[in-house]
């Protein structure tokens, strides 16, 4: 079977600026993917050529064994990062409108819609207008609005963004059952902690460029170990250790990184005393810290 | 069109008839023509029967006016008889008509058959009638006159002078006519007899003439139970000084305008009388040098000019008009509609599962079906209410009926609704989608509103000279085709400027929806400031699936 999504040398310029620069990747059936990427890294430009909603300027696209996402709209979910809803609509209509946009009959658009909807935590909203929503909730009907269909592969621009904590699970959820039906999945996120629970392969990306691709295991083996500090006490200590490359500080919380040489009995050693330590934990780095340390800067804007 | 084009334009359609604006728009204009037709009629009905009383201190001129508002106007009952006579279509609709066409048959008849009528007026008539051509305003204004006059003394001479069998026929006529006109409703009867006094006003015998009659009379008025009182002095024919009109309610002058125009005809009489000036050559005396309106048709024959024709000739602003507010009301919608779209982000959703071209031809035909809907209900109302209201409630004052049963007018009606919508629909997604409010839009819409404006001022000097040069030329601006040709209707065009500026209509709708979908295709994922005019220019060069950079 071919791949779900095949990206050869994919470049995208928008006049003189470089907005997805040679980007190669492929995708397997059923996987969950992540682009992991900081705003304005190219993640919504790529997903956008994706859909065909703009067209590479070099390079190849290969969805589903086709050239171009054109002829296939039916068999594709697609939630963009901007989400919005026709304000005057109940819930049910509008999720059965994109349901019949995509190739649904009538009625059968109708039951899936409430049938989506109850599943979903949101069976007392489906006659209520959009406008009378909650933005999470809103955000739950577009995206069943993506999956309304059984599409083979769903590409989320964003999903988590603007969720509450109880519906973040439920975006888990949805993408979870996707997966487990043997759905491929696709989507661009730049909280890392959500990737890491979730995918099975990640893209980072950054300035229109591919940074590093493939599974969890191999992203995150790729960089250096480092060290998972929980303390209590003052954390000015952590700075200015010997093989420390890096300090990621997060006040109870913190992760260092390790230059290639570094010994961790070492630092160890010269932290006890100066703060309480409660868990020290030497490992492979964190998606976060792979992306932070890839991307610079930091990753949670 | 394809199956998604379709479906976004079903959910547009529906969706808008769900909103108020559809169903008030839909609603307003058939309830306001149906008011305008309606609501007259009503106050005219609602009028009290007005009570007055006249003291008549010269002694003939009350009875001379009671007697005289008992008959018809006989020219007006001639005219009629004549019109459907030639015409059994009227006849046929009107079964008081039909009534008088069967009183009088038998006496038309030997009259046509009589060679030597020895009077003017009646031979005139009769020629008229036997050729069965058309009754000249003169002809019938003297044969009314002829019948009008038998009732006085003069009239007994001139009809002494007639053949026997035309005497009897001439004299059964007009008892006929008078007893026919009296036993018609009392709205009907109006149309034989300006200003009747039928059902509106009613006489209540005064009691003497003296000065304490007429401190009753004032109290009586002070008291409601009159509207108004007339004095007739001593002798009117004379002068009429000390006649007087007493009421409380000096705005509504009908009662006054019909007792005095009666009073003004009776003592014109007595007085040609009392000069021994026969009423023939007073006639003639008074006579005003009229000059008998024609319109030369295309195929160069004299038509007359009836009411009709100034309701055709001014009809198409109304057209116009309601062409405008519809066109622009509907396009408007489409507008904001796009904006919100846009600004609601839903757009891109939408655009995963159909093509930008399949939205934006969807959205222009939901919307084009939304405005059909509305057009389509206003000229059947119309045409309804025209043809319905009248037969429900009597004779309207405005006779519509001409306009609804020229399909010139609304067939251009509808269809010239569609190609305007359609061309300013394109114009109008097309600045929606670049925009990302309705104030950004409001800014590009400037020069198109100074644009529409031209139609508008056009109307006037169009209804004038409808085939003037400045409607001829107006007529081949795409943009304005569809106000100036419904201008025109009059006119009418010819029929290969309709098929040219339709044409040019046409190509130019291609055209600006072959550009709106160029740049809704970009415009509609843009964010950010609206574009410039040469931006939007080069969006018309690119390439399908090319974002030109922006500065």
């Amino acid at each position: 079977m071919t791949d779900a999504l095949v990206l050869d040398n994919v470049t995208k310029r928008f006049g003189e600026k470089v907005a997805v620069n040679q980007i190669s990747m492929r995708i397997p059936r059923g996987a969950v993917y992540g682009f992991l990427g900081k705003n304005g890294a190219g993640k919504t430009t790529t997903i956008r050529m994706i859909m065909s909603i703009l067209y590479p300027d070099e390079g190849t696209i290969s969805i589903l064994g086709q050239p171009n996402a054109e002829s296939l709209k039916d068999r594709l979910g697609y939630l963009p990062e901007e989400k919005g809803l026709y304000k005057k609509m109940k819930a049910a209509e509008i999720l059965a409108y994109f349901g019949v946009l995509k190739g649904l009959d009538d009625a059968v658009a109708n039951e899936r819609a409430r049938h989506l909807l109850t599943k979903y935590g949101l069976g007392e909203n489906i006659d209520s207008r959009c406008e009378s929503l909650s933005k999470g909730m809103g955000q739950k009907v577009q995206i069943l609005g993506t999956i309304i269909h059984d599409p083979e592969l769903v590409i989320l621009d964003e999903p988590f963004s603007g969720l509450d904590p109880v519906n973040v699970e439920v975006m888990r959820e949805i993408i979870l059952d996707m997966k487990r039906s043997g759905k491929t999945v696709i989507f661009s996120t730049h909280i890392m902690a959500q990737a890491e629970q979730l995918c099975d392969y990640v893209l980072i990306i950054d300035k229109g460029h591919k940074i590093v691709d493939g599974s969890i295991a191999q992203v995150r083996g790729g960089g250096n170990s480092g060290i998972q500090l929980d303390y209590d006490g003052d954390g000015s200590v952590l700075h200015g250790l010997p093989g420390v490359s890096r300090v990621n500080d997060a006040g109870k919380h913190a992760e260092l990184s390790l230059a290639p040489d570094a010994d961790p009995q070492e630092i160890l050693a010269r932290l006890v005393g100066k703060i309480a330590i409660r868990r020290f934990d030497i490992r492979e780095p964190s998606l976060h810290e792979v992306f932070v340390r890839a991307v610079g800067g930091d990753a949670r804007e | 069109m394809s199956n998604k084009t379709w479906l976004v334009a079903r959910r547009e359609f529906i969706e808008n008839m769900r909103t108020k604006a559809f169903w008030i728009g839909i609603l307003a204009v058939p309830i306001l023509i149906a008011a305008s037709v309606i609501v007259p009629m009503w106050l005219e009905k609602a009028k009290d029967v007005r009570k007055y009383a006249v003291i008549d201190r010269s002694g003939w001129l009350l009875k001379a006016i009671e007697d005289r508002s008992k008959e018809p106007d006989f020219e007006k009952v001639l005219k009629k008889l004549f019109e459907a006579q030639s015409d059994p279509k009227i006849a046929e609709k009107d079964e008081h008509v039909r009534a008088l066409l069967d009183k009088l048959d038998k006496d038309l008849g030997s009259l046509k058959a009589e060679k030597e009528l020895k009077n003017e007026a009646l031979e005139g008539f009769a020629k008229s009638l036997t050729e069965n051509a058309e009754l000249k305003d003169s002809m019938a204004k003297q044969a009314g006159a002829f019948y009008q006059e038998l009732g006085t003394p003069e009239g007994q001479s001139v009809l002494a002078m007639l053949p026997e069998k035309a005497k009897e026929a001439v004299t059964r006529m007009r008892s006929a006519m008078v007893e026919w006109w009296r036993e018609l409703p009392d709205d009907l009867s109006r149309e034989y007899q300006d200003q009747s006094s039928r059902g509106r006003y009613e006489r209540v015998e005064a009691a003497g003439t003296s000065d304490a009659d007429l401190e009753a009379l004032n109290k009586q008025i002070s008291e409601e139970k009159l509207f108004a009182y007339f004095v007739i002095n001593e002798d009117p024919v004379m002068n009429s000084d000390g006649c007087k009109y007493v009421s409380r309610n000096l705005t509504d002058k009908d009662l006054q305008n019909w007792f005095e125009s009666a009073a003004t005809g009776l003592v014109q009489e007595k007085r040609l009388e009392k000069k021994s000036i026969d009423r023939v050559t007073a006639d003639w005396l008074k006579a005003r040098t009229e000059f008998e309106e024609k319109q030369l048709s295309k195929d160069g024959t004299e038509k007359e000019v009836g009411k009709e024709d100034a309701i055709k000739q001014y009809a198409p602003m109304a057209f116009v008009y309601l062409l405008w507010i519809a066109i622009f009301s509907i396009t408007q919608m489409l507008l904001t509609n796009t904006i919100e779209e846009k600004s609601n982000r839903i757009l891109e959703v939408l655009l995963s599962s159909v093509s930008p071209l399949e939205l934006m031809i969807g959205k222009i035909a939901g919307i084009a079906v939304t405005g059909l809907t509305t057009i389509v209900t206003w000229v059947i109302s119309f045409i309804a209410i025209v043809k319905f209201i009248p037969m429900m409630m009597g004779k309207t004052s405005v006779d519509l009926t001409v306009i609804a049963n020229d399909p010139l007018y609304l067939a251009s009606f509808i269809l010239y609704f569609l190609g305007g919508y359609l061309f300013f629909a394109a114009l109008f997604v097309g600045i929606g989608s670049v925009c990302n409010s309705v104030k950004e839009a409001s800014n590009l819409m400037m020069p198109v509103s100074i644009l529409l404006m031209v139609p508008l001022f056009a109307m006037m000097p169009i209804v004038k000279d409808p085939n003037g040069s400045l409607a001829k030329f107006l007529s081949y601006i795409p943009p304005f085709t569809p106000f100036v040709m419904m201008n025109r209707a009059a006119g009418p065009p010819e029929p290969w400027e309709y098929a040219v500026t339709g044409v040019l209509l046409f190509v130019s709708i291609v055209l600006v929806t072959w550009g709106a979908a160029k740049v809704f295709r970009i415009g509609v994922l843009m964010t950010g400031k609206a574009p410039t005019p040469k931006e939007i220019v080069r969006w018309l060069k690119a390439p399908v699936g090319h974002v030109p950079h922006r500065d």
